[in-house]
């Protein structure tokens, strides 16, 4: 008899095929070898545990896994990123996922969306703290305004972003101004339209960013 | 005492050497002998509610073949899954994570320090004992993983040697590699423990940077302590262990990126 154990086991270091093969009449030296195996196999730390699929769809629990996953995600960064931002954005996302607000056939957010925004923050590293959304397919929307101007960024998965930017100039219309690219060149789509203007303290107004 | 000095980023740490430790799970693991009835286990979970309000049922299944050489039908598969309770705290970095055999207290990046992080598995640990009779324990162990990121700053090749004392060594006509994994367990017999160590190459969550693992788990299957004075002795002594393991396993250029 041998035993096998997914690589998927959760616990946070040695599996348990030894204990199981405990459980039945096994020679020895296969105990041995079972507990020596065991010991070599790279477990799934606490953190990357698999969560059940609930048994009934309960929003509550949907909108709060959704929320773990990214608020986990972010633990992976998080020596990387300023304290007090990351509150922010957690309090942020708290308030989009508030059980009393949420809209039916919304889309929580998704972890893969988070993710790229992850990526896209603490490469721009913004001076100002965006406004979040969500898009009805549970992506995550940052949004600088000044004053009439506005910045709005989507953050898809597989690390895609879709900006779009309306500045006005000296008439009332604006100029508006669009592009869907790699995370890696945000920078450089935006860096025509001089992105500072919405990311730093210098160029805001008297209107704050939501 | 945990001296707060606060980091950079402004995380309240106890006294530790750097500044941004790359640490992104640190993981106290306590194992017993036998299970508990899962409606018990349910009954700890709640116990902790109050340091932990959220809680998420996980799931473990395995599978069992059998192979018997004295009968024609030879290989029988079983699937066994295991529930768990993972409790946190609102922000996701304190976990607590209960299996029918397995205590785990989690501590997920920032990572706030040794003291700070020790005291909270007492804590944890006293309420667990407070809601479960006494248990056989079978294995006690720490486990540290680290990522270390890299900046790529141009480079087209990264060489894992100038940051790790760890690594894959390859002739040089089998030069650069796409990606590697090494794995090295050896005994600690001074503490009568047993080091496994992992690492390799990770996609770095961060643009424009290379990232490895440097993952150690420090354990005790052999005769682990039961009782609590000499249960924290050992951790105490697994911590010094796992501090001189992970700074021989790194190299000056990989501490500056931790701000010392």
């Amino acid at each position: 008899m041998t035993s096998i154990i997914t690589p998927e086991a959760p616990s946070a270091s040695t599996a348990m095929s030894a204990s199981m093969l405990a459980s039945v009449d096994v020679d020895p030296k296969f105990m041995k070898i079972a507990h020596d195996i065991d010991s070599l196999l790279n477990q799934l730390s606490p953190s990357k545990a698999v969560v059940a699929p609930p048994e009934t769809q309960v929003l509550e629990q949907q909108l709060f896994d959704a929320l773990a996953a990214v608020k986990i995600l972010t633990s992976q960064v998080a020596m990387h990123l300023d304290r007090e931002l990351r509150q922010k954005f957690f309090q942020q996302l708290d308030s989009l996922h508030d059980v009393q607000e949420w809209e039916p056939g919304d889309e929580p957010i998704r972890e893969a969306s988070f993710a790229t925004f992850l990526k896209a923050i603490l490469s721009i590293n913004p001076a100002r703290r965006p406004g979040l959304g969500l898009s009805n397919t549970g992506n995550l929307v940052a949004a600088w305004t000044t004053g009439r101007d506005r910045l709005t960024i989507e953050f898809q998965p597989n690390d895609r972003v879709r900006w779009v930017l309306a500045r006005y100039r000296d008439t009332d219309e604006p100029a508006r101004f669009a592009g869907q690219t790699h995370v890696f060149d945000l920078g450089e789509g935006l860096a025509p339209h001089h992105p500072e203007h919405w990311f730093s303290h210098e160029e805001r107004s008297d209107e704050p960013s939501q | 005492m945990p001296v707060d000095i606060g980091d950079v980023k402004g995380h309240p740490v106890s006294e530790q050497p750097y500044q941004q430790p790359p640490i992104t799970e640190a993981v106290i693991e306590i194992r017993f002998s036998e299970p508990m009835p899962t409606a018990d286990l349910a009954k700890v979970s709640d116990t902790f509610k109050s340091t932990y309000p959220h809680e998420q049922i996980v799931t473990d299944v395995s599978v069992q073949l059998y192979f018997r050489h004295d009968t024609q039908n030879t290989a029988q598969a079983k699937a066994i899954e295991k529930r768990g309770h993972r409790r946190s705290s609102p922000d996701q970095t304190e976990l607590v994570l209960l299996w029918p055999a397995i205590f785990v207290v989690s501590q997920l990046a920032p990572y706030p320090g040794w003291d700070v992080f020790f005291a909270r598995f007492q804590r944890d640990w006293n309420t667990w004992k407070r809601a479960v009779s006494y248990k056989n324990i079978s294995r006690i162990g720490v486990r540290y993983i680290n990522r270390i990121d890299i900046p790529v700053e141009g480079r087209p090749v990264t060489h894992e040697e100038e940051f790790l004392n760890v690594y894959v060594h390859m002739p040089d006509e089998l030069q650069p590699l796409a990606a590697w994994a090494v794995q090295g367990q050896l005994r600690l017999p001074d503490m009568g423990c047993k080091l496994t160590l992992n690492s390799s190459v990770v996609p770095s969550p961060l643009l424009g940077h290379v990232a490895f693992v440097l993952d150690q788990d420090i354990a005790k299957d052999d005769r682990p302590p039961q009782n609590d004075a000499e249960i924290y002795k050992l951790l105490n002594q697994i911590r010094d262990k796992k501090n001189s393991v992970f700074e021989s396993c790194i190299t000056d250029k990989a501490r500056r990126l931790f701000k010392p």
